[in-house]
């Protein structure tokens, strides 16, 4: 019960943090995404069919608060959980500049399937969103890649101290009942 | 054969579970799109739970700020000071100047016979969070439908137009900005009375669409609402043509335009509770195309 009600209460958490201390930022565009950074980390904590509904959750919860009418990002955000999970694998993930990079390639592309969404369903297609991948989308996800092993570190250490068991985290690998 | 089944789809559960969530995903997209009232209620009920949390925080947030900027900044609160002096004379100068103008206008309703327009009401409400993603520009408030707060109001500061209401809950609301991308809004250049469509582009600006070639429009011109979307009264402050671009083929100029407010500084904004009686009814053959914006 714990392991579902904990990150979800983590999830609320940094959705709130977004919106208003990460919001309260000068400079809007360097705002990292640390529900992303989350759901990522989900990926490294969680199985794939419970962290896909964890990740579903994150997705609606910024659905609910942005200007997001139709729900992009509950898509989004399990295709993300899910590539993560795949790839964790794959890639050796321990150093700081890997998980960078990891993020960085992430953020980057849920933003262009973002975007693809965003003129798919408009009844007028946007021309000037693509022109944002250079001005807003990339430093946003250079900024978040940037964060992350900043955050995965925190993520870590509060799973340690909340599930009492040192070894889960970035550590481990998949799910241990 | 029906074990065999069950082999099959445990060994492909996984895959199975992975298509299932998309097409939840995107059925709640559709049901979005069709605005059904269950995902509506439960869109309110979440925003209700996280929205005083928010609140909370964005409270915590603003005190320490205030507490920096008081204390921490009153090197220049002399030079600031002076400025701010400054900077009152010539509003008490431009005060005067508005009720002059105040009364000329209001002898020449009478003389004209014109009806005086009904003031609308309106609701203040605190801005208590912003959009948590870079892609979409929207802020929660803290007034809901409890307050009479319905879907579609138009959003005001004393600047000029913010916005209108996305989303409710009982007691928040989610407002869409100008600069959204889905945000579109019926205007005319003060100037020139020269109809346009204001829609987002994101990064606090908008540009000018549906703007004819023919229309002179000129860098520094003021855009006002045209009243004729229904939403907004007409003659509220949308912002000032920054840039008009007449190279290309076509029958429309391309303006942009930044708005009157900036959208990253919100703290208070109004919202206009009842539509103005004179306002008609949207216009029909420009939002056509843009029905799922409005």
């Amino acid at each position: 019960m714990k392991r579902v009600i904990l990150p979800l209460l983590a999830g609320i958490l940094f959705l709130i943090l977004q919106t208003t201390l990460f919001s309260s930022f000068p400079v809007q565009r360097i705002r990292p995404d640390i529900l992303l950074i989350f759901t990522l980390y989900l990926a490294f904590l969680f199985p794939p069919i419970f962290g896909g509904i964890l990740a579903f959750f994150m997705g609606y919860l910024m659905d609910l608060f942005s200007g997001n009418t139709l729900g992009f990002y509950a898509f989004s955000r399990p295709l993300v959980f899910l590539a993560a999970q795949f790839f964790k694998e794959r890639f050796y993930l321990e150093g700081f500049s890997f998980q960078s990079l990891f993020a960085f390639i992430f953020s980057l592309l849920e933003g262009i399937l973002i975007s693809i969404l965003m003129n798919a369903v408009q009844p007028i297609p946007l021309g000037n969103v693509y022109p944002l991948f250079f001005t807003f989308l990339l430093p946003q996800s250079f900024i978040t890649g940037l964060a992350t092993p900043l955050l995965f570190f925190v993520f870590q250490k509060g799973s340690s101290l909340l599930f009492r068991e040192p070894e889960q985290g970035i550590k481990e690998r998949g799910y241990r009942p | 054969m029906r074990v065999r089944d069950f082999f099959v789809f445990r060994r492909y559960h996984l895959f199975i579970f992975i298509i299932l969530l998309l097409l939840l995903a995107l059925v709640l997209m559709s049901l979005r799109a069709k605005q059904r009232k269950g995902v509506e209620f439960f869109d309110a009920l979440l925003m209700e739970v996280c929205s005083p949390l928010q609140k909370a925080s964005t409270f915590v947030i603003k005190t320490i700020q205030g507490t920096f900027h008081r204390y921490v900044f009153l090197v220049n609160l002399e030079k600031e000071n002076r400025m701010l002096k400054q900077k009152v004379a010539e509003l008490q100068g431009e005060t005067h100047q508005m009720k002059e103008m105040q009364l000329a206008n209001e002898r020449l309703k009478q003389l004209l016979q014109f009806r005086e327009k009904n003031s609308s009401s309106m609701i203040g409400a605190e801005v208590i969070g912003q959009d948590p993603s870079s892609w979409f520009k929207s802020v929660t408030v803290d007034k809901g439908e409890r307050d009479g707060v319905k879907k579609g109001m138009a959003v005001i500061s004393p600047a000029g137009v913010i916005g209108q209401v996305l989303k409710t809950a009982p007691h928040y609301a989610t407002v869409l900005l100008i600069t959204d991308y889905n945000s579109a809004v019926d205007s005319i250049v003060q100037r020139t009375r020269a109809k346009a469509i204001v829609e987002g582009k994101g990064e606090n600006r908008c540009q000018l669409k549906y703007l004819l070639r023919t229309e002179e429009v000129a860098v520094g011109d003021a855009v006002v609402t045209s009243g004729l979307g229904g939403n907004f009264p007409k003659g509220l402050m949308v912002g000032e043509v920054k840039k008009v671009d007449k190279k290309g083929h076509g029958v429309f100029q391309y303006a942009e335009l930044v708005p009157s407010v900036d959208m990253t500084e919100l703290e208070e904004v109004f919202v206009i509770m009842e539509p103005l009686p004179s306002s008609p009814p949207p216009e029909g053959k420009v939002k056509k195309g843009k029905k799922s914006k409005k």
